[in-house]
């Protein structure tokens, strides 16, 4: 019922982990009753081609139903997260997405070339982290330049890419088209919504980074607008969504597939709730029953809207 | 593109060493100065948690993130756990208004603990405020060993002590003979104790933790302190002057520092401290790799 086909990949269930909330794969096998069998994938952390020691403290402020996070890309750099980290995993047990990053559009393709020759099942094209100055969201909000990147990652691998779209932008499915245009086999949709935490006492910012990308149930309206959005350009092209932000309780999966998601992520969730996950499939499962579903796929992008209203004002 | 064995890799030793428990408050006690000492039933949580560990808590259904809470007691064979906190944010206050019964959403033990093979006979653990919690810990592990150490513990803080202070039945020499508050459950344990704080508490000493420390160092004889060993755990400006007095006497030190933490198992970076390292500069996760460090790999600039 939840097992499915991504891009020619096996995924147990429509569920993703996702990138930066997980470490590099192993870290939630700590906690007993935990499986990485729950999921479809698991996206590992960001990762560049140098090795990046990240932002200074605070990295992370807790917002109303929101958290606030300036990580800065720490990674080892590629070639260790190849060498080192991912023969640790237990590819048995789900697919392992990476997550490209870089500041140039050379060394996104360089991180492909690296990755492309290692075990991972695909990639994950990170052009909206808005925690670096240089590459990521500077790339993912500007058209022409996430073309660019998603283009010369494909001249570097069959395997399959997913570009990573960001919420901080005027129209994200025009960009959702030119990355599909450009070679990628799915898209990940949202990333984090860029915000602030000021503390009033100093008069300074909660994080060391000052600006940082909020996720969480905060940013969840949002998410599933956009998700929306980028069905309309997707959907006929049969290029499948990873629907993400604020995923919590196992009605919110729900909303996302019916917004036109094929997987669904998990993030900030695991945070408060480590065994979110075994909850969402069992929900999942309940609810295809209830309605007479033999498979989530007859679910995805099921959204009834309603007839269109004469006002064209959305207040 | 090359073809890669998808091998079923040996599981790391770190699978299922944080528990998930659902525990009942048992005792939730009020003191001066917004802090608490909750009481909480974590059978596996307290059967496997060492000094320095942490549970990271759901301190209310209303908010998103836990909060990491050092772990003050253990009683592996009555399966409790001993928390003490301050309520100074959201999440706390709502914590302290929760009634005995309540169910309270751990995971746990967290962390890399203090090392405790071979420490030296005169370890000496400074706790200040709300880090008195990890010294307490140690402390009554040093008592279950049962060697003829001899520990002393210094603790600070500036709102009154979450205790009823009680002057000392045991000599510490080299300290000021006025100098005479202390613990009583450490007095219990046999093990000396002496209480500073900038306020003028009864039976205090009225300075910081490390002037205590450094009258104690200089009333012995200098090959005494090859038998001294520091822990400390507190606030950020404690434990540099710990490490900078450490530093100057040449003694071991290790430290046990906090920061605003998500995940608490080591997936998010949240939680990350800049440290030393003998291969150059780290930023190392506070909730896993620590939250107990070498104090010259956190305070490299001291001494
Ligand atoms: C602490 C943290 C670190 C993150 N790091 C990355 C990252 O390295 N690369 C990336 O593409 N997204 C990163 N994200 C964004 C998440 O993958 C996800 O898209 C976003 O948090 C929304 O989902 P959520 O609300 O379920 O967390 C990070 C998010 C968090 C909270
Ligand atoms: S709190 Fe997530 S890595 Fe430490």
């Amino acid at each position: 019922m939840l097992a499915m086909d991504f891009c020619g990949l096996h995924f147990n269930t429509p569920q993703v982990l996702l990138s930066g909330c997980v470490g590099f794969g192993e870290e939630y096998t700590r906690v007993k009753g935990f499986s990485n069998t729950d999921v479809g994938a698991v996206c590992l952390k960001g990762t560049t081609l140098a090795e990046r020691l990240g932002n200074e403290p605070h990295r992370l402020a807790e917002t109303p139903m929101g958290l606030l996070n300036a990580i800065g890309l720490q990674n080892p750099g590629s070639a260790r997260v190849v060498a080192e980290y991912l023969p640790k995993l237990d590819f048995s047990e789900t697919r392992f997405i990476a997550n490209l990053s870089g500041s140039t559009v050379e060394e996104y393709a360089e991180v492909t070339r690296i990755f492309d020759d290692s075990p991972i099942d695909a990639m994950e094209i990170n052009i909206s982290c808005p925690n670096v100055k240089e590459g990521g969201v500077a790339f993912g909000n500007d058209p022409d330049m996430s073309a660019r990147v998603v283009e010369a990652c494909r001249t570097q691998t069959r395997k399959p890419l997913i570009a990573k779209l960001s919420p901080n932008q005027t129209d994200i499915a025009n960009n959702a088209r030119r990355c599909i245009e450009a070679g990628s086999d799915a898209l990940a949709v949202i990333n984090t919504v860029m915000g602030m935490a000021i503390d009033p006492e100093q008069r300074q910012p909660v994080i060391g980074n000052n600006q940082a990308g909020l996720s969480g149930p905060a940013i969840k309206p949002i998410a599933l607008l956009k998700v929306h959005q980028v069905y309309q350009v997707a959907g006929p092209l049969n290029i499948p969504i990873i629907g993400q932000g604020g995923v919590t309780r196992p009605e919110d999966a729900l909303e996302f597939i019916i917004a036109g998601a094929s997987a669904v992520g998990v993030g900030t969730a695991l945070f408060y709730d480590p065994l979110v996950c075994s909850r969402i499939n069992s929900v999942m499962v309940d609810y295809l029953k209830r309605h007479n579903m033999t498979h989530v796929n007859e679910l995805v992008g099921s959204l009834q809207l309603h007839e269109p209203a004469t006002s064209v004002c959305a207040n | 593109m090359n073809e890669h064995s998808r091998h079923a890799a040996a599981h790391p030793a770190t699978r299922d060493t944080i528990f998930p428990e659902q525990a009942p408050i048992l005792l939730h006690e009020a003191f001066a100065g917004d802090q608490h000492i909750i009481r909480l039933q974590a059978p596996e949580i307290a059967a496997h948690a060492q000094p320095g560990s942490f549970v990271h808590m759901q301190v209310h259904p209303t908010l998103l993130m836990r909060r990491p809470m050092s772990i003050m007691r253990a009683n592996p064979k009555a399966g409790w756990i001993e928390i003490l906190y301050k309520a100074h944010g959201e999440g706390t206050r709502l914590l302290s208004e929760r009634r005995i019964d309540e169910l309270v959403d751990l995971i746990g033990p967290i962390g890399t603990p203090f090392k405790l093979d071979g420490y030296r006979r005169r370890p000496l653990l400074i706790g200040g405020g709300v880090g008195m919690p990890p010294m307490i810990f140690l402390a009554e592990h040093i008592r279950r060993q049962a060697t003829d150490n001899q520990p002393l513990v210094i603790l600070g803080s500036e709102v009154p002590f979450p205790f009823k202070a009680r002057p000392s039945q045991i000599l510490v020499p080299g300290l000021p003979a006025e100098v005479i508050a202390g613990m009583p459950l450490l007095e219990d344990w046999h093990i000396p104790s002496r209480l500073c704080s900038q306020q003028d508490f009864p039976g205090c000493h009225q300075g910081f933790v490390t002037d205590l420390a450094r009258l104690w160092l200089d009333s012995m004889e200098p090959r005494q302190h090859g038998e001294v060993e520091v822990f400390a755990c507190g606030p950020t400006p404690m434990l540099k002057a710990v490490a900078q007095l450490t530093a100057e006497y040449d003694l071991p030190c290790q430290v046990s520092l906090e920061e605003h933490m998500a995940c608490a198992v080591g997936g998010c970076a949240g939680c990350n401290v800049r440290v030393e390292t003998e291969t150059g500069p780290a930023m190392k996760r506070i909730c896993v790799d620590g939250p107990v460090f070498d104090a010259r790999q956190v305070f490299p600039q001291a001494g």
